[in-house]
């Protein structure tokens, strides 16, 4: 009577130390699978900007189409386009669209919200946000010099 | 003889016993081994993962160091075309002079796939072809027919020149240069 309940333990170990090993390797083979990536990278945002400020915009100016690097200039001096278009709100429209469409911007996307900030030497000379701004976020910027006065162009993108 | 069975008796449950020790040991060593291979195939899953994904990395690495080294290479660069030298800037014009003979290309980079894809202004999945040239959002310049990795990305410059009353000017949009390597795992 003894042994057979001795060799019931024995066949329950067993049984037991299988189902154990089994969850153990599913687990693993669950974490192993599980991409660590994360969705942005900085490369990615500090191309983005440089890109970015090479944009053709609708504004003209005495030289052509200006461009992001001329409209932060033409707006930190409250110019306007030849075509009268106040060039800060060409700027803040024109950079929107870039972000959104660079980042597909949205609740359901990797990217939840994001923040853009152009400072002339301290000064904040433009500053936009959208979405949702959480602790978790990725950063890059970009400075630039013309006429004497330095301009940093700041994303910041939040997931 | 009474004691002669006795003894013969207790001999016989003297064996039972012991035999039911020895399978109980028997099952004992078969439940440990087995935990042994479980064991053993976990670390071995591991490292086998471990290193398919390190060869994934490295492929993706060398692709995201290839497309950033792409946009800067004299056949995709804008170069002095569009004012001084611009950083990740692709001359449109070039890289639709290229398409044309990219069979010669074919195994320069040693890449599977090269697409360009128009971010803003957004013109949707609209392939390039010299009839719809500027007006698309998708040029693919190099479409090898094999398994790939997933694409690996930078943003550029995309910039050709276009005409107004007021004369040429240099038109550059957003959009993103995209690369993938082939998958030999």
């Amino acid at each position: 009577m003894m042994n057979k309940k001795g060799q019931d333990e024995m066949v329950g170990f067993a049984i037991i130390s299988i189902i154990i090993g089994v969850i153990i390797l599913i687990v693993i083979g669950f974490m192993v699978n599980t991409t660590d990536k994360t969705n942005v990278q900085d490369y990615e945002i500090e191309s983005f900007i440089q890109t970015s400020l090479q944009y053709t915009t609708e504004c003209q100016d005495s030289f052509g189409f200006a461009s992001i690097t001329d409209l932060v200039i033409s707006c930190n001096r409250e110019e306007k386009c030849l075509n009268e278009k106040d060039s800060c709100e060409i700027l803040n429209s024109t950079l929107s669209g870039l972000v959104e469409n660079g980042w597909n911007v949205g609740e359901q996307s990797s990217v939840k919200g994001y923040e853009f900030d152009i400072k002339t030497g301290e000064q904040s000379t433009l500053n936009f946000k959208e979405g949702n701004q959480t602790a978790n976020y990725k950063s890059a910027f970009q400075t630039f010099a013309r006429n004497g006065e330095d301009y940093t162009i700041t994303l910041s993108l939040y997931s | 003889m009474y004691g002669m069975l006795k003894t013969k008796q207790k001999l016989k449950i003297k064996n039972k016993h012991g035999q039911l020790k020895i399978q109980q040991m028997i099952f004992m060593i078969l439940a440990v081994m087995f935990l042994f291979i479980l064991v053993a195939l976990f670390f071995l899953s591991i490292s086998l993962n471990k290193m398919k994904k390190e060869a994934t990395n490295l492929a993706e690495k060398n692709s995201m160091l290839l497309v950033s080294k792409l946009a800067n290479s004299p056949e995709f660069s804008c170069e002095n075309a569009f004012g001084s030298n611009k950083p990740n800037c692709i001359d449109f014009d070039k890289i639709m002079a290229l398409k044309k003979d990219i069979a010669k290309y074919s195994d320069f980079w040693g890449i599977a796939k090269i697409e360009i894809r128009k971010v803003y202004p957004n013109q949707g999945n609209v392939s390039c072809n010299t009839e719809n040239y500027p007006n698309c959002g998708d040029l693919k310049i190099l479409d090898k027919k094999v398994k790939v990795l997933p694409y690996s990305y930078t943003f550029v410059s995309l910039c050709r020149k276009e005409f107004s009353e007021t004369g040429p000017y240099n038109k550059c949009e957003l959009a993103r240069l995209m690369v993938s390597s082939q998958d030999r795992t």
